[in-house]
Order: structure tokens, then C-alpha cells, then sequence
């Protein structure tokens, strides 16, 4: 992505040179296998539901509380 | 405009506003963790419903006003008719606009001057409170919360939303400063996110869904188990219902929102290794990895503030001046509001470019252009935003390469001075790939009818695996001495 140039062409070039730059990347890159991916996967949802949980255990609290004030 | 300065506009509030003061010791890694938590916690637990509202509007008027912003609010935590109307919108918001003013030099800003520092961050939390304020009158007197409130009810209304905004203002920035897990607002979007999913899927509070009195249960698992077994719907109808109803969660958008979140996962774990080498000791290698998700998820973010900006504003102009009268021009140039089963109200045609549909049936039917328009605006403020923000963040490639300097540290098959451009060739790729992939990602998960579920869980993964890698880097730097990795049995995270 050149700084300088001609701003029209530059601006019809950018999406093609953009998918063609961000594919190659794409294409470099290192990706997990799968047996690293259902690790990442079990504790990013272990993670997850676990903060989740404790946060509608919170939400709950509320149920009554609307009763009381509505 | 030469000599002013946008930031001095905060100096005489400067005394007023309450400020949270950074610790006076390094905060602990147990500390920080509970900090976190327990601010998010707060703010879950903040989403009292509002007093003042009139009661029963939807019985009295004929065409009450629903919500306009309902497809944003997952992503910003917000809860309609609650204290946290906006959730923290305004707060994020303020600091993506006033960081992307001061990265764009509108805004003059020397970071390295103290003063300077405390009136930029004071302006970005006045600017905060004014959204809010602003925010809730445009919904206030649209009539959202009831078409003719008191004087008294108005001011109750303001009072609650104005101060409720304050606090979560506050709330978030004692998170920034360094007593949590930067940033405040990260943690508390995963946190709420996190919450609603659970709720969504296996929430048990009953929830009334027809005239007759019959209740369903809000989360899509709880519900399918119950409508096997409930006497007033058929074994097979019950299952079908469990899949397809519109009103609460259903089981297809559960399985896609899951879906989501895993591509989510696969794509934060791309990244391309450089190879390092110290320059001070031999043969010590290493990588350095950068990954595809170079900003994370500020990029749909940052998407998202700009569309809750445009909805707003077209809300002003069509409810507020127009009264959604479909004979007005303003009807005729933006689009109106049609209400949907008296819960929501959806754009109609030039606005709902850049409207999520309600299900992908609608999408096809009645917003063909939508698919278009709506991942090319998400995917163009999305790249725009990463290439903006690798630069002003402190993570562009020149900042990487001080850092190599500082630390001895070089690219393996590379002369000092080469480590810049090579750096320069791959971070402004890596960060602009990575926004376009995720805005993708979140367009077909929106098209595919989540109503803002999708964004919300690509934003509350993403900002979960920040939050994580900041945890992990502190826990190694603590030496991994911490009490409540002992108490939960964690080894070595």
C-alpha cells in the first residue's frame, strides 16, 4: 500500500490488493490442529459458562426484587 | 481553529468530577481478579428496571413506541427498561471516538504531558456522560417510556439514567486504572455476554407468552425439556416450537451462536511465527507470533458505535420530529419504524440497509440489498478501524521494533534496521485481514437472524481471549504464587 500515486487508481486497486494481501496472509498463517483447537475450545467454554452461570445466579436474585418494587 | 484545543473544554469541570486514583501500590494478581469480576458482577447486577415509566403504555396508545436499537444491544450490555438502557455504550464509545479523534490529530493531545494526560481522559468522560444524558431525553421525549409522562416523571427518569450512566462510568474506570484487568469495558461485555448466554440457553425464569397465561421458559434447552411434557402442546409440536419460536430463544440460534463462538476461537489462534534471535546471547531462538486477530474485537466494536450512532440519529428524525408518520418526507428519505409483535421496531426500507433482518426468511423477502450493504459497511469501518488503530495503539510496527530493540531481541535473518520494514509489511496486513475476516463473520451471523446475538458472542469471545492473555502474561509474571489458582486446584494456566 504505497503512500504516494495517483489517489483514483489507488482507490480502485485497494479491495483487489487487499484480498490478494490478506489472503496470502491468511495463507501463512499457522493454524491450530485440532487437537490443540478442542483444547482451546473446552476452556474457552468451561470459561465461559462458568462466569455465565454465576452471573444469571445474579440475574435471578433480580426476579423477586422486580416483584417487590414494580 | 488554531490555538484552541477541544481538550481544555474539560478544564473548568475538572474539580467537579469525581476521579478514581490509581493505586498506590502494584495490585496483586488474586486482587486484580477479584476487582474484575466483582465490578462486572456489579454491573450485572445493576439492571434494575426504571421507575416512572407510565404503566401499561402498550394497551393505552395505538401505535406505542418500541425499541428502535435492539439488534445493538448485545453488544453494548445494555438491558432495555432498566437502569442500563444503554448498558456501556456511551462509555465506550467516548473512548473509541475521542482515541480515533486524537489518532487522526482532530483532537491535540500531548501524551506525554501530564496535564494533558488528565484533561484528555476527563473530557473523555464528560463527553460520556453527555451521551447518556442525551440519550436518555431523545428517549424519554420520543416517548419510549409512555407518551405523556409529568414533569416529575421526566425529571425521575433523567435522574436514573443520567446517574446510573455515571456509575457505570465510574465503574469501568476503576478497572482501567489498574486495580482489574484493562479494560473495564472488555470485562464487563464479556461478563454480561457471557450472562445472557447462559440465560438464553439455559435460563429457568418463566416467562408469559400468550393471553391465555401460558409461560415458557426464557432459555431454549429449559424450554424444549418443558414442552415435551406440557399438556397443552403436542410431543412433536412442542419440539418444533423449541427450534423455531421467534419470541424468546430458540434452539437454532442457540446452535448457531455456538457455531459462532467456535469459528471465533479457530480464527484467534491464527497467527503467523517470527522467527527471534537475541543478540545477546548465541543461540537462543525464539517466535514471535502476531496474530490474524491483531486488535481482537475493538474492530466490530468500533463498527457497532458507528451504527448505534446512525440508528440514533435516524431514530431522532423519524420518531422525534417526523412521529413516524408514514406521509412525512423524512418517513419517505430515512424509513419508518414497523413494530413487531408490539416488542420491537424494525427499520423500514432505505435504514434497514444497515439493519440486521429479523430471520433469514425476512432477509430474502424483504431486505434482498440488506446482505450487500450491511457487510460492506461492517467490513469497511471494520478494516479502516484496524489500520487506524495498529498505528495509534502502541503496537504498529515501529513500536514492536523499539520494543526488540529494547529487549536485544532480533529477527532472525534480518539487520537491525531491516526488523522495521519487515515488521511494516506484516502487522498493518494482519490487523486489517483479521477486522475484515471477524466483520464477515459477524454479518452472516447477524443475516442469519440472531437479532445482535451474533455480534454479541463474537465480541464477548474475542474480548474473553484478551482478557485471558492478559491474565495469563500477569500470572506468569506473579511467578504463579496466587491463592486462588491453589484454592480452584488450576496448575500452571
Amino acid at each position: 500500500m504505497a503512500k504516494s500515486g495517483n489517489q483514483i487508481e489507488k482507490l480502485a486497486e485497494a479491495p483487489v490488493e487487499f484480498v490478494k494481501d490478506g489472503s496470502a496472509f491468511i495463507q501463512k498463517c499457522k493454524k491450530p490442529n485440532s487437537k490443540d483447537f478442542t483444547k482451546i475450545v473446552r476452556a474457552v467454554g468451561i470459561g465461559f459458562l462458568a462466569v455465565g452461570v454465576i452471573g444469571y445466579a445474579i440475574k435471578l436474585v433480580h426476579i423477586p426484587i422486580r416483584y417487590l418494587i414494580v | 481553529m488554531a490555538g484552541f484545543r477541544l481538550i481544555e473544554l474539560a478544564k473548568p469541570f475538572l474539580p467537579l468530577l469525581p476521579e478514581v486514583e490509581l493505586p498506590y501500590e502494584k495490585i496483586g494478581f488474586d486482587d486484580k481478579v477479584v476487582y474484575t469480576i466483582i465490578a462486572a458482577l456489579i454491573y450485572v447486577f445493576g439492571q434494575f428496571p426504571l421507575v416512572g415509566m407510565a404503566k401499561a403504555p402498550v394497551e393505552e396508545v395505538s401505535s406505542p413506541v418500541l425499541d428502535p436499537i435492539y439488534f445493538l444491544r448485545g453488544a453494548f450490555a445494555a438491558e432495555p427498561k432498566t437502569l442500563l438502557e444503554f448498558g456501556i455504550f456511551p462509555v465506550v464509545s467516548s473512548a473509541l471516538v475521542m482515541q480515533v479523534l486524537a489518532g487522526l490529530k482532530l483532537v491535540k493531545v500531548n501524551f506525554k504531558v501530564r496535564q494533558d494526560r488528565e484533561l484528555f481522559q476527563s473530557c473523555t468522560k464528560l463527553f460520556s456522560i453527555l451521551q447518556y444524558f442525551v440519550l436518555a431525553n431523545v428517549f424519554i421525549f420520543s416517548g419510549y417510556y409512555g407518551s405523556d409522562l409529568t414533569v416529575f416523571q421526566i425529571a425521575l427518569l433523567n435522574v436514573q439514567l443520567v446517574l446510573a450512566g455515571f456509575f457505570v462510568t465510574l465503574l469501568v474506570e476503576v478497572i482501567d486504572k489498574g486495580y482489574g484487568f484493562t479494560s473495564g469495558s472488555m470485562a464487563i461485555t464479556a461478563v454480561t455476554i457471557a450472562t445472557n448466554f447462559v440465560g438464553d440457553v439455559f435460563g429457568v425464569n418463566q416467562l408469559p407468552v400468550d393471553s391465555e397465561g401460558h409461560t415458557e421458559a426464557q432459555g431454549a434447552v429449559i424450554n424444549l425439556l418443558q414442552s415435551m411434557r406440557s399438556s397443552h402442546k403436542s410431543f412433536l409440536g412442542g419440539i418444533v416450537g423449541a427450534f423455531n419460536r421467534d419470541y424468546l430463544p430458540n434452539l437454532t440460534t442457540t446452535l448457531l451462536v455456538v457455531v459462532l463462538a467456535a469459528a471465533v476461537c479457530l480464527l484467534n489462534n491464527f497467527r503467523v511465527e517470527l522467527a527471534i534471535r537475541s543478540t545477546r546471547t548465541r543461540g537462543v531462538n525464539n517466535v514471535y507470533p502476531i496474530r490474524l486477530l491483531y486488535i481482537g474485537g475493538l474492530s466490530v466494536l468500533f463498527s457497532y458505535v458507528i451504527l448505534f450512532y446512525i440508528h440514533i440519529a435516524a431514530f431522532v428524525l423519524v420518531q422525534l420530529v417526523a412521529g413516524n408518520d408514514p406521509s412525512s418526507v423524512i418517513y419517505k428519505i430515512v424509513g419508518g419504524y414497523a413494530s413487531s409483535n408490539n416488542l420491537l421496531y424494525v427499520p423500514q426500507f432505505p435504514l434497514s440497509l444497515l439493519t440486521p433482518p429479523k430471520s433469514v426468511w425476512d432477509c430474502v423477502t424483504r431486505q434482498p440489498l440488506t446482505p450487500m450493504t450491511f457487510t460492506t459497511f461492517l467490513v469497511l469501518t471494520g478494516a479502516w478501524f484496524a489500520n487506524l488503530w495498529q498505528r495509534i495503539s502502541g503496537s504498529s510496527a515501529r513500536d514492536i521494533s523499539a520494543q526488540f530493540k529494547e529487549q536485544g531481541i532480533t529477527l532472525t535473518g534480518h539487520r537491525e534496521q531491516g526488523i522495521s520494514k519487515e515488521l511494516e509489511k506484516i502487522v498493518p496486513v494482519a490487523s486489517t485481514t483479521g477486522a475484515a475476516v471477524l466483520a464477515v463473520l459477524v454479518a452472516v451471523g447477524e443475516l442469519l437472524g440472531l437479532k445482535g446475538k451474533g455480534a454479541s458472542i463474537i465480541l464477548g469471545v474475542s474480548c474473553g481471549f484478551s482478557l485471558l492473555e492478559l491474565i495469563t502474561v500477569e500470572y506468569q509474571q506473579s511467578g504463579g504464587q496466587s491463592a486462588l489458582t491453589q484454592v480452584l486446584g488450576v496448575s500452571g494456566a
